[in-house]
């Protein structure tokens, strides 16, 4: 009897029978969060899925743990069916040192890789550009693991899902765009926020199939998604899946929704595929009622017991409050803390005159030759022009199109899919063509990139590498081609920084960004990158992130800075020198970790310091290191450290006025004369 | 063991809560999920259900307004 009903109801019964196990656990999880909050045993924000449970549960029977999802903080659902072990995430949204991420991430920021749960964030559509890594890594590595990334109607009208659908459209990635269509974003419901007919219809637009599957009819979202799966398995690219439901509960609390009408709510409740599956499975034949009571009283026993053990774990206790901000903690700036590094050893292989942009060519070809889990992206890359700055020339012509991937105009696309491939250990190189394009994709770099590792209690970590360029003092780009603004950088924990002066220490450095662990930003100047050449070696050599160099000594000031500034200070320092003012000048090669050490030796025997940079002076790295030497060195100075940045004002097109605005070497001689007057 | 019962936090803006009514006696017995108290916020009245079973022991009157935090009775 049980195979004739089955028969009828167009998914195998054993199969049915499964995604229903699923949704009772996930029941259970939600039944029991809103019980201890509801208590007041829990103390968390809580985002319910309650109405959703089916869209997991199926996509469970139809994925293994090889596969990736990345889902958004009302994803418990989605981290239940994906198999996340349950003491575990309990354990997480408590805070507690045992949780899958330490505690340090919580519900909204959840990353299991042993269940193929990546990442979740708590950013309304930030998670579809990283999916795109992820896919692109599987399908560079020639995979058959498809990517689902996981979000909500209200995430469709951010630009990140757009950009990441082109792209996805573009590459053929192998993705799964799931647009939970709960019927209301946040507390906001169509018309008022959108006046498109048709989610699915939107994927057309970028190329793709979209389509519309009910996931209220169990039976046909399975077979749905199981065709859909299938399809992006192949490689016949992505697909956007718009599967209707509906969020029972409220945005963020517990109980029902107060943000819909009583009677669509009701009508709701009785389209809510978990009671109604279960009625089925007893209606078809296909379980007993004593059968389904064990499936619910496993779940429950099993969410008891995760609670259980999940509450005798520690809070996550304020020793951790550094660590996994980088694999190595002592990069965290620490007041009082100056650890000492080794410096590079000189290479002594045969050299070519180089100049920058040959030089950071050249750091990408030993790279890519090396580890096959290095590529490039980024805007017009390919062959030609082989970048705007030729900083890939030929690159392409050698590796392929594969691995040097020129993107579409799009920069959250391309940082994201540089996330994406590295969280699974590929060591991409993603190019921003100006640094004053980072505001486009700042959340992609800023929420997600540097804080990955930390959120995710160092269960995954980005070896990311982003290259930007710099246009300042070339004259005539204007106010959005001529910002410095490494400070927006520095200001957040988890990013390395990195700003080279020479082609020798360019090479060297970024080569050493590749293979780090840690999301690197590598700054390079369009000054520095096109003029003067110096030797470099051929062979591979590193550069020690966090070691400064000095390149000029004295004894009467120190000069401290960074990037094409430090020219300036040279030549500054040989005009100081003829009016008998001995400069000392240190490149500090990377600002984090910042090399206090080599500073504050410096500073303690020139007993004077001048901080340069062509960034903005008030809040730029030269307040926090006058700062910290007035702090450190006070009794020792014979005046106050110092600092020189440009003048307050958006770079002018005029190029007497940016002439002016930013730090020349006029200008910084006469700021060490200024100081040598009023304090002698 | 005892179960602590505290005035809940149901939405990111609450601060407090009002205990409208309790609807089980203290003293009286409770299963999980039956519902042991009503709680008023300024957006809402839920019905609040027993996290555990036992027997509810009130600690607090109804008719007041509580932070949110405040332990109002407990389950042993």
């Amino acid at each position: 009897m049980a195979q004739d009903s089955g028969s009828n109801l167009g998914i195998e019964p054993g199969v049915l029978k499964e995604i229903y196990r699923q949704m009772s656990r996930i029941r259970a999880v939600d039944k029991a969060i809103q019980a201890g909050l509801s208590s007041g045993k829990f103390m968390f924000t809580y985002w319910p899925m309650t109405g959703q449970e089916s869209i997991p549960a199926t996509i469970a029977q139809l994925t293994s743990k090889r596969d990736y999802m990345v889902t958004t903080y009302r994803g418990i659902h989605d981290q239940v069916a994906k198999g996340v072990d349950l003491q575990g995430l309990f354990a997480e949204a408590l805070g507690r040192i045992d949780g899958v991420n330490k505690g340090k991430g919580g519900s909204p920021h959840i990353s299991d890789p042993s269940s193929g749960s990546m990442l979740t964030t708590a950013i309304v559509g930030a998670g579809t550009p990283i999916a795109n890594g992820l896919a692109l890594a599987a399908q560079l590595r020639g995979e058959d693991r498809v990517t689902i990334v996981n979000f909500g109607d209200g995430a469709t009208s951010i630009g990140a899902i757009h950009e990441a659908m082109n792209l996805a459209g573009v590459w053929k990635l192998p993705v799964v765009f799931l647009c939970q269509n709960n019927q209301i974003g946040e507390y906001t419901r169509i018309p008022d926020y959108t006046a498109s007919r048709t989610f699915a219809g939107r994927a057309d637009g970028y190329g793709f199939k979209g389509v519309k599957l009910d996931a209220t009819d169990v039976a046909g979202f399975h077979k749905g998604m199981q065709a859909v799966i299938e399809e992006v398995r192949r490689g016949d690219g992505p697909v956007f899946v718009e599967a209707t439901t509906f969020r029972i509960g409220p945005h963020a609390g517990v109980g029902e929704s107060k943000d819909v009408p009583a009677e669509e709510l009701e009508a709701a409740k009785a389209a809510w595929p978990l009671p109604r599956t279960r009625a089925l499975l007893i209606e078809a034949g296909i379980c007993s009622e004593k059968e389904l009571a064990e499936i619910d009283e496993s779940a429950q026993s099993e969410v008891d017991r995760a609670i259980e053990g999940a509450l005798l774990s520690k809070v996550t206790p304020i020793e951790e409050t550094l660590l996994d901000v980088y694999a190595d903690p002592d990069v965290a700036p620490r007041r009082g803390h100056y650890p000492v590094r080794e410096a590079e050893k000189a290479p002594t292989g045969p050299t070519r005159a180089m100049a920058m942009h040959e030089a950071v060519c050249d750091a990408h070809d030993l790279a890519m030759a090396q580890d096959s889990g290095v590529f490039l992206l980024g805007e017009d890359i390919g062959d030609p022009p082989g970048g705007v700055f030729m900083t890939s020339k030929g690159l392409q012509t050698k590796y392929g199109k594969s691995r040097v991937r020129p993107t579409p105009i799009a920069e959250t696309a391309i940082v994201g899919a540089g996330i994406g491939a590295a969280l699974v250990g590929m060591r991409p190189v993603a190019e921003l063509m100006f640094d004053d394009f980072m505001g486009v994709c700042m959340d992609q770099i800023a929420n997600h990139a540097a804080k990955q590792r930390y959120m995710s209690g160092a269960a995954t970590h980005v070896p990311l590498t982003i290259r930007m360029m710099m246009g300042g003092g070339l004259g005539g780009f204007g106010a959005q081609h001529s910002q410095s603004l490494e400070a927006w950088l520095l200001h957040t924990p988890g990013l390395k920084v990195v700003y080279p002066s020479t082609p020798f220490d360019a090479k060297g450095l970024l080569l050493s960004c590749i293979f780090d662990d840690d999301p690197c930003i590598h700054l390079e100047a369009i000054l520095s990158l096109m003029t003067t050449k110096e030797e470099v070696p051929l062979e591979d050599y590193r550069i020690p992130l966090g070691v400064a160099k000095v390149r000029r000594e004295g004894t009467d000031i120190t000069l401290i800075s960074y990037g094409w500034q430090v020219r300036l200070c040279v030549a500054a320092a040989e005009e100081l020198q003829k009016e008998g003012i001995s400069v000392e000048v240190i490149d500090l090669r990377t600002l984090v970790p910042l090399d206090y050490h080599r500073v504050l030796d410096s500073v303690k025997k020139t007993r004077r310091a001048l901080v340069v940079h062509a960034a903005t002076e008030f809040c730029g790295l030269g307040a926090e290191i006058v700062a910290t030497i007035n702090e450190e060195l006070f009794t020792k100075l014979k005046g106050p450290a110092i600092r020189l940045g440009a003048d307050y004002a958006p770079i002018a097109y005029s190029k007497a006025i940016e002439d002016h605005q930013i730090p020349s070497a006029n200008s910084i001689a006469d700021r060490v004369r200024a100081a040598f007057k009023s304090h002698r | 063991m005892s179960t602590s019962l505290t005035i809940p936090r149901l939405e990111m803006s609450m601060t407090e809560g009002t205990l409208a009514e309790w609807v089980v006696a203290s003293g009286g017995a409770v299963k999980q999920g039956d519902v042991i108290y009503i709680l008023e916020t300024d957006k809402t009245a839920r019905d609040i259900e027993a996290p555990a079973a036992g027997m509810l022991i009130h600690k607090v009157e109804a008719g007041e307004t509580y932070e949110v935090g405040t332990e109002i009775g407990e389950i042993v």
